[in-house]
């Protein structure tokens, strides 16, 4: 696909919280990874105001196993408290993912160059991402390298229709919407084999209105184009 | 699938079983409770007419004291001195009308104003029964105290006409010895438990809170108050939401939540997020139909252990009645008081039990025609860290016949011959298979364990036998240890401890108990050595005899200096051997033949491998197995057949 990439994740831990038991604070783990969640990975593989990120497939390699553990979180009003945290143990997943550019940032047009933004993705991905990546929540640190989607052997491979039941998709921010609020999306994923070929953001019908929100301000006063910084380079190279 | 779409749907495809009560085996009732329902225990019971007058009350006893309850989600969580009243059935302070006059204490608001203005509010609606109308007439005359205090009185006044709350010896002159609302009553009696049933002369009417009709008018009444609609997010439907969710989960003094959101000053959930109802929402049906669904499997099937809740339950296809399908299939692997094999036909499913017993054996016929269907297994584990909260440990959803490989696979891999248990007469049982994990626990860190270091265990070992994952090290090097150290226990709890210990090195290991001769393993072959010095002592003492042989005696020293050890073990043998005549030939014979496959370089003082132990257990069951077989063959063939057995070992 334009534009795409395709990689690979793995840790140790993942821990993708499920939002029921995000209130209480006894947080247990989705068992599978959440379109936001991705699309933070790949955000923190190369992210530009200019451009969206958009996640087509992800591949569940190994067995979806969970592990719990006696956390100690900080409580804000003092002290600490005793938490069972569960979370996925040895997740490793294959990510297939594109950009194209956010249509809700006009201000940002001067800085459109699909075949530079596409390359910069790619060395970025190739050096491990540009900042740490983590599956779910901080702790649960991960790796990324990249592969091709779908050639190496999965414990799904061939394992039928898994239903997930009805899960959050991700998060709709203002700048990705060109609405002033903050919502989030629902939808009933199934796993095919292993693969949960996610839709569009857009195409998520069960959003729910959280608050009102405003986009960040970003234009060529505070951003440096991917052209200007190339010229840069290469005037430097000149000297 | 969530954890809660599985209870839920659970819940739906057992709708039969709603209101239902079942016993438990120790006599307590529970039941699968109807949304916006609760249990209480009720003291008091007071009959009306039809006609909406008082007919007559009485003290209950203990065995009849739980009752079903209808709730509101503000009365299930009502607690200090907020007035929240039961829609119902409530204490005295809410349902009598007369309860200030009498001398009753109230805090602020009155009770009882609360109280009847909600039951008027459900009498006067279009779901509303005649029974229900009955009871609602008659509380508004506000005259109960003054009812249950004449005739044959229930409650009691002292010489103000106030109502007595505590028995003291003083009023002993008004009503004689101490009446027994006095003692019914768990604390004061004006927090006493009221429930109300309606008398018919002519006709045997339904009791109240047994009355389905009455559970579907207040389920229908109360959907009519609930809250604005939102996506729930475990249905992804639109529909009236809740933010009080059900306690008591794993019993009736529980008070940790699964779903909580009280903390506003943490950051659980703020952040992006400012108030718990924006994190997230759950729709009333739901919550409070996984919930009661929750709570009915673990009174069925959970096991609990220090707190913390296993169970396993299948979710089958709302054509299947009732899921006793996988009924307490892992009580074979969790919880030795139910782990014997003929208690367990007892009091669960016999079909299963025998299924896998007939699956372990290669037929799984029968087995694979059940598991044809797309029903699901659930394994879930619940603990809670603080007294409020709860959360789910380990959560698995997998499919029926997966889950049945995988429970055979185990069975078939982590397996050895134990003899530890026994059948009702108390004769000792033997079989073949993977232990309790319960046990495994007693079998690593002895059997006065931590009940917090077993339940762990226990949590540790779900993915060895549902993922087919390796048993941890430390649980089988520990295991190893204590049972390489046998004068340090009793005789069977040795024999325990070793047994389970084999299967646990077997699970890697893959050995048959039968003894393999061809197995040229140094620690094996070791272990066999040592089995035959045991054997040949114990043989050379007389019956009566209990102590440890040098070979038991040694075995700790024998696993760590393997050589040192066997040369003092075989000079203290000298003396026994003399005892022998014949027999003496076929006991050293045996001994230079397993010493001789050992290669030279390899007798030396390396500590040995936990599969020592596989080549002590297999040498001795084969010699005992012989000495039984000579005996019982002795009294025809005698002399011959001894001679054909020692040239056979050679």
């Amino acid at each position: 696909m334009r534009n795409a990439i395709e990689f690979r994740v793995y840790g140790d831990y993942a821990l993708f919280t499920d939002p029921l038991t995000k209130l209480g604070g006894e947080k247990l783990t989705y068992s599978v990874p959440t379109y936001q969640a991705l699309k933070g990975i790949v955000e923190s593989i190369y992210w530009k105001p200019t451009i969206t990120m958009v996640i087509d497939k992800v591949r569940v390699l190994n067995a979806i196993r969970m592990e719990s553990k006696g956390i100690r979180p900080i409580e804000y009003s003092g002290g600490n408290t005793l938490a069972n945290y569960t979370y996925l143990k040895d997740p490793c997943y294959e990510v297939q993912a594109h950009f194209i550019f956010n249509p809700h940032r006009p201000e940002m047009e001067y800085d459109r160059n699909e075949n530079k933004h596409h390359n910069i993705l790619k060395r970025s991905l190739l050096a491990g991402g540009r900042r740490d990546i983590f599956l779910g929540t901080r702790e649960c640190q991960a790796y990324i390298e990249p592969c091709v989607f779908g050639e190496a052997p999965g414990f799904y491979d061939n394992y039928g229709d898994i239903h997930l039941g009805n899960m959050v998709h991700g998060i709709n921010y203002p700048d990705e919407t060109g609405r002033n609020q903050l919502e989030v999306r629902l939808w009933e994923p199934v796993m095919k084999d292993g693969v949960i070929e996610f839709i569009k953001p857009e195409e998520c019908t069960k959003v729910r209105v959280i608050a009102e929100m405003q986009p960040k301000r970003f234009d060529e006063n505070n951003v440096q184009a991917a052209d200007e910084l190339l010229a840069e380079w290469e005037g430097w190279g000149m000297k | 699938m969530s954890w809660l779409l599985n209870l839920y749907e659970t819940y739906n495809s057992n709708d039969k079983c709603v209101g239902v009560i079942e016993k438990k085996y120790n006599d307590r009732e529970y039941t699968l409770l109807p949304i916006a329902h609760t249990t209480q225990n009720a003291q008091i019971e007071v009959e009306i007419t039809e006609q909406g007058d008082f007919h007559s009350a009485r003290v209950l006893d203990k065995t009849e004291f739980s009752t079903l309850i209808p709730c509101t989600e503000k009365s299930a969580s009502r607690a200090g001195s907020v007035v929240a009243p039961y829609p119902l059935h409530d204490k005295l302070s809410y349902v009598a009308g007369d309860f200030v006059a009498y001398g009753g204490k109230i805090k602020k608001e009155e009770p009882f104003a609360a109280y009847i203005q909600q039951l008027e509010g459900w009498a006067n609606s279009e779901f509303a029964t005649p029974k229900l109308k009955s009871i609602y007439r008659y509380l508004s005359k506000r005259r109960l105290i003054q009812d249950l205090v004449v005739g044959e009185p229930v409650l009691y006044l002292d010489a103000d006409q106030k109502l007595i709350t505590t028995w003291d010896k003083k009023y002993e002159p008004l009503h004689g010895e101490k009446p027994r609302i006095f003692t019914a009553v768990p604390g004061e009696v004006d927090s006493v438990f009221i429930r109300f049933n309606v008398y018919s002369p002519d006709k045997a009417l339904t009791k109240v809170w047994k009355d389905t009709e009455l559970y579907d008018s207040f389920i229908g009444y109360y959907s009519q108050l609930l809250g604005e609609e939102d996506i729930c997010y475990v249905t992804g439907e639109k529909l009236p939401g809740t933010d009080k969710h059900a306690n008591k989960i794993r019993n009736s003094g529980d008070k940790a939540k699964l779903i909580s959101a009280n903390d506003t000053s943490g950051f659980t959930f703020r952040g992006r997020f400012t108030h718990s109802h924006e994190a997230a929402t759950i729709s009333y049906e739901v919550s409070q139909k996984a919930h009661n669904a929750l709570k009915w499997l673990i009174q069925r099937q959970g096991k609990i252990m220090e707190n913390r809740v296993f169970l396993v339950w299948g979710n089958d296809s709302p054509e299947v009645p009732c899921l006793t399908d996988n009924d307490n299939i892992f009580a074979m692997e969790f919880g030795s008081e139910s782990s014997r094999p003929i208690t367990l036909k007892a009091h669960t499913n016999q079909e299963f039990a025998f299924d896998l017993a007939k699956a372990l054996s290669g037929y799984r016929n029968k087995l694979a025609i059940k598991s044809a269907s797309k029903a699901n297994v659930n394994i879930l584990v619940l603990d809670s860290a603080t007294t409020g909260r709860m959360a789910v440990l380990y959560y698995r959803n997998l499919d029926k016949k997966l889950y049945f490989d995988k429970l055979i696979d185990w069975h078939s891999k982590c397996a050895w011959l134990h003899r530890y248990q026994k059948d009702g007469q108390g004769d000792l049982l033997q079989f073949w298979g993977a232990p309790a994990t319960k046990d495994i626990a007693f079998a690593a860190y002895g059997s006065k364990a931590n009940d917090k270091l077993v339940k762990g265990l226990m949590e540790r070992m779900l993915p060895c036998i549902v993922d087919g994952r390796r048993i941890p090290q430390d649980i089988v090097r520990s295991a190893t240890h204590r049972a390489s150290n046998p004068v340090a226990m009793d005789k069977w709890e040795w024999e325990k401890t070793l047994s389970i210990t084999c299967a646990l090195i077997n699970e890697r290991e893959g050995y048959d108990v039968a003894l393999d001769k061809e197995n040229t393993d140094r620690s094996y072959l070791f272990g066999r050595l040592l089995a035959i010095a045991d054997v040949m002592e114990r043989n050379a003492l007389d019956k009566d005899e209990k102590r440890s042989t040098n070979a038991i005696r040694y075995m700790s020293v024998f696993s760590q200096h393997p050589e040192r050890t066997w040369r003092t073990i075989q000079n203290a043998l000298q003396p026994y051997q003399a005892k022998f005549g014949k027999q003496l030939n076929y006991y050293s014979s045996m001994i230079d033949e397993v010493a001789s496959q050992i290669p030279f370089d390899e007798f030396n003082n390396e500590p040995l491998t936990g599969k020592y132990l596989l080549g002590f257990y297999s040498q001795r069951y084969k010699l005992y197995q012989k000495t039984e077989k000579k005996q019982d063959e002795g009294n025809h063939a005698g002399d011959e057949d001894h001679k054909e057995d020692s040239s056979s070992g050679m």
